[in-house]
């Protein structure tokens, strides 16, 4: 049958390429204009998929990965994070944090240069980071620059620029004081959006960041080619103060949106990198080329606890316990994942040095015998004789479909309940989960910033995250607390222990910890990619 | 025939205000909006980007403001592209989108009609059926079934052309092949039968009799007589080759319009979604148009200022 169809088909694209020669012959003259064939097989040059077209390269304004990966790679803020997802000093040689942990001054090294050979200055950070909070700019990242003692005044309207406590105290030095001491701040600044700003270079050209011929930047490659929506060319920036470490000539950015088409570019030798199209994660992922690194956030599950039966607390339990997540990512997702016992994704160390996930442990299990048990009670207290229907929603997509399929399975098989379920679209949906219309609905977190309190805050009564109808005093306390104390141990304290409020009560339950699963061709070894969702090309080479 | 076309024209503009103003509305009857996120949004935050696009505007406000971008032809920026005008990006993906597109046309319709009147020439004979399979197949296999065995077939395992992308007349060729081929099948069959039934006509044997060249019978009097039904379907396929480019450059990751107008809705983007469907109602009026008075140049008998009258 295959073998036949194959035949057919051959016949039918033989005839069919023989019967338009012709016009494609004539086509490949017409349009030979542009046939630069892509510049060799230069092994310097790192061939990568961006998937789509950034954003916006305007440091306030690209607010997403698709941004961040060529951002991060062009510009550099007062911080970097390296190797270890740690921030370092880049921009700045220098950083002093007051007793109080609210006043930092950094000090510009003197190498600092824009690639159009300007010297970086403490005014092109003072510029931007007011940029970012100026309600004028519009950015979705303003929230970040609320640490800044006045950033949060000026963006929602009641306060004035001037009022922004960052300041150029010389050519070189920046003062910057904050609300409270925020001892993620080094890694919140590491963030595309509080990249400095050349502005000779933005008040002569207002649009300077949506060409290759106006951009200019401050990073470990120089923005050389950008042909809009279809590819992007960085060389090497001679001009970047750590030049010497930087090893790759060239990096192309390919924009394909297809994971499919990704791999057979990759496969046919077009690109050094390709994500893993879902069908074939069974065949690939053993696969020597296969590169796995974390990313900071998770995938779970929203109860409404205003709506019957989720009001429960002992019901809402029964139907978290009995999930289980290392099934669903074995079987379901099947892209290494790791299962979620609790909110904070791993790779966060409190003041000793222990991992917040390791040391706060696993806060939800599957375990079938007690789920039954709670669920029995928890009808009980409700004095239920049958289980309110319920309804499980998630968005319209093949591996949300997937887990809520295998869920649905487990409660069937675990709690005998029977649930339905029910799809929408992205934005339907989220419009719904807003409105808590939803009983049980999909979800997924990814974090702004590298700190457990980004993932601890969602979930306080006043969140845009929340979208459970759960509230808690005691739980708002802590991250209010947490977010105010200087002492870091006291800190984590607070955070554990806002955790385990929250298991305890169980508004959600988690289902897997994302990560960034690459094939990667062999020769090519250094690319970095943050939890926080950046790529670093800076250390990355090819031989 | 200038009054008809008047009339035509007067009559397209008011077509393409009506497709603007449903657009509008359905458009913002969708639940959601282009600045909804998953992710924690800070009410200033959000209050600053409805400032900034018109958003917190009312309703009536927001429709005029837009009929006024349609007069002028300027949408203004992408709500989730900031930085990018709506302009600008209609401005690169439809010369990308209109090649992919003419030359999708061109090698559906040559080799379609060659196809179709080798078929009707050597009626029930092997070149015939093989015509007609590649026909059959031609419509049965969905484009993007099609650009996914192409892809494998010439790209990766033989390597002949690149997978995707749009950089040179070789990356090209798969899409224009995955794109023409399914219409080129509709007008292989149109032109098989209509040219069966023309070649069947008395002025073709007097034509013969008359002893011109086979050549100059086929071409000359039966092909421009056949070709009819396939001018009328043209518009038609022009539309669906317009909606089949959507799916293909998403495959072959071109970089043309398609792309735009599906992802707008999407992700609510109106201005886009606004720029984008005036656009292509504009577009394809046009053809319908074109073809319309296309009628008139290939058969006398059909008079274009008569139609308005009766």
């Amino acid at each position: 049958m295959k073998k036949w169809l194959t035949v057919l088909l051959g016949v039918l694209l033989v005839v069919v390429l023989a019967a338009c020669t012709a016009d494609e012959n004539a086509g490949e003259e017409d349009g030979g204009n542009d046939s630069e064939e892509s510049s060799g097989d230069d092994t310097s040059t790192l061939r990568l998929n961006n998937g789509v077209e950034p954003t916006s390269l305007d440091p306030p304004i690209g607010f997403d990965a698709a941004s961040w990966n060529v951002l991060n790679n062009l510009m550099e803020g007062m911080t970097r994070l390296n190797e270890e997802h740690e921030p370092e000093e880049a921009t700045a040689e220098n950083i002093e944090v007051s007793e109080d942990g609210t006043e930092y001054t950094f000090t510009i090294r003197d190498d600092a240069k824009w690639s159009n050979g300007d010297d970086v200055t403490a005014e092109n950070f003072e510029f931007a980071w007011k940029r970012l909070l100026n309600p004028e700019t519009a950015s979705s990242a303003a929230f970040l620059g609320y640490f800044i003692e006045g950033g949060e005044e000026f963006n929602n309207g009641d306060g004035s620029e001037d009022d922004v406590m960052v300041e150029a105290v010389d050519e070189k030095e920046l003062q910057v004081t904050l609300t409270s001491p925020t001892n993620y701040f080094l890694n919140i600044i590491s963030n595309p959006a509080f990249f400095p700003i050349n502005q000779d270079v933005a008040g002569e050209d207002e649009e300077w960041y949506s060409e290759a011929d106006s951009f200019v930047g401050n990073g470990p490659f120089a923005l050389a080619e950008w042909e809009h929506d279809n590819n992007m060319v960085l060389e090497k920036n001679e001009e970047y103060w750590d030049a010497d470490t930087v090893e790759l000539e060239e990096v192309h950015f390919a924009m394909v949106d297809d994971s499919n088409t990704e791999y057979q570019m990759y496969d046919s030798g077009e690109l050094d990198n390709s994500e893993i199209p879902s069908d074939m994660a069974d065949e690939l992922l053993d696969s020597e080329e296969v590169t796995i690194d974390e990313q900071a956030g998770n995938s779970f599950y929203r109860f409404n606890v205003e709506e019957e039966p989720f009001q429960n607390e002992k019901i809402r339990k029964a139907f978290a316990m009995a999930v289980n997540q290392e099934d669903i990512v074995e079987y379901v997702t099947r892209m290494g994942e790791e299962p979620a016992y609790g909110f904070v994704s791993p790779g966060f160390n409190d003041a000793n040095g222990n991992d917040f996930r390791e040391e706060n442990g696993n806060l939800v299990e599957f375990d079938a015998e007690e789920a039954k048990q709670l669920l029995e009670e928890g009808m009980e207290e409700e004095g239920y004789d049958e289980l309110p229907e319920v309804t499980l929603s998630y968005n319209t997509d093949d591996t949300n479909k997937s887990i809520a399929e295998a869920i649905q399975e487990m409660y069937s098989e675990n709690l005998d309940v029977d649930v339905s379920l029910e799809n929408t679209e992205w934005n339907v949906f989220l419009e719904d989960q807003k409105a808590l219309e939803h009983q049980l609905s999909r979800s997924s977190f990814l974090a702004d910033y590298a700190d457990p309190i980004n993932f601890l805050e969602s979930f306080t009564s006043d969140s845009s995250m929340n979208r459970t109808g759960w509230s808690n005093e005691e739980y708002d306390d802590l991250i209010a607390q947490a977010k105010e104390e200087t002492d870091d141990e006291q800190r984590f304290e607070h955070m554990y222990e806002a955790e385990k409020i929250l298991f305890d009560e169980m508004p959600i339950f988690p289902v897997h910890f994302y990560n960034q699963v690459f094939l990667q061709k062999d020769n090519v070894d250094g690319i970095v990619r943050h939890p926080v969702g950046y790529l670093e090309l800076k250390w990355a080479t090819k031989e | 025939m200038a009054a008809y076309i008047m009339k035509r024209f007067v009559l397209m503009v008011v077509t393409v205000l009506i497709i603007a103003t449903l657009t509008f509305f359905l458009m913002n009857l969708l639940p959601g909006s282009p600045l909804n996120e998953e992710r924690t949004t800070n009410e200033s935050v959000q209050q600053n980007l409805e400032a900034h696009f018109n958003l917190d505007e009312p309703l009536i406000v927001q429709y005029v403001l837009y009929l006024k971008s349609i007069a002028t032809f300027d949408f203004g920026p992408s709500i989730k592209q900031p930085t990018e005008t709506v302009n600008s990006l209609l401005g690169r993906g439809f010369p990308i989108s209109a090649e992919l597109g003419i030359w999708t046309i061109l090698t559906a319709v040559v080799s379609g009609i060659t196809l179709g009147v080798f078929a009707a020439l050597r009626h029930n004979g092997i070149i015939d059926y093989i015509a007609m399979t590649i026909a059959v197949l031609g419509i049965s296999v969905p484009n993007f079934v099609l650009a996914t065995m192409l892809i494998q077939e010439l790209a990766v395992n033989r390597g002949i052309f690149p997978a995707a992308t749009w950089n040179s007349p070789a990356h090209m060729v798969l899409p224009i092949l995955a794109l023409a081929t399914g219409p080129m099948a509709i007008i292989a069959r149109l032109t098989r039968s209509s040219m069966l039934e023309t070649l069947t006509q008395d002025y073709i044997k007097t034509a013969r009799a008359k002893g011109l060249s086979p050549v100059k019978v086929i071409v000359k009097h039966a092909l421009k007589n056949a070709l009819m039904p396939v001018v009328t379907i043209l518009g038609t396929l022009m539309a669906g080759i317009l909606t089949g480019t959507f799916v293909i450059e998403k495959i072959f990751a071109i970089p043309g319009m398609g792309k735009y107008f599906v992802q707008s809705i999407n992700q609510r983007d109106y201005p886009v979604i606004m720029g984008t469907t005036v656009f292509y109602s504009v577009f394809l009026v046009f053809m319908l148009f074109l073809v319309d008075i296309a009628y008139g140049l290939l058969d006398p008998r059909i008079k274009l200022h008569e139609k308005g009258d009766g």
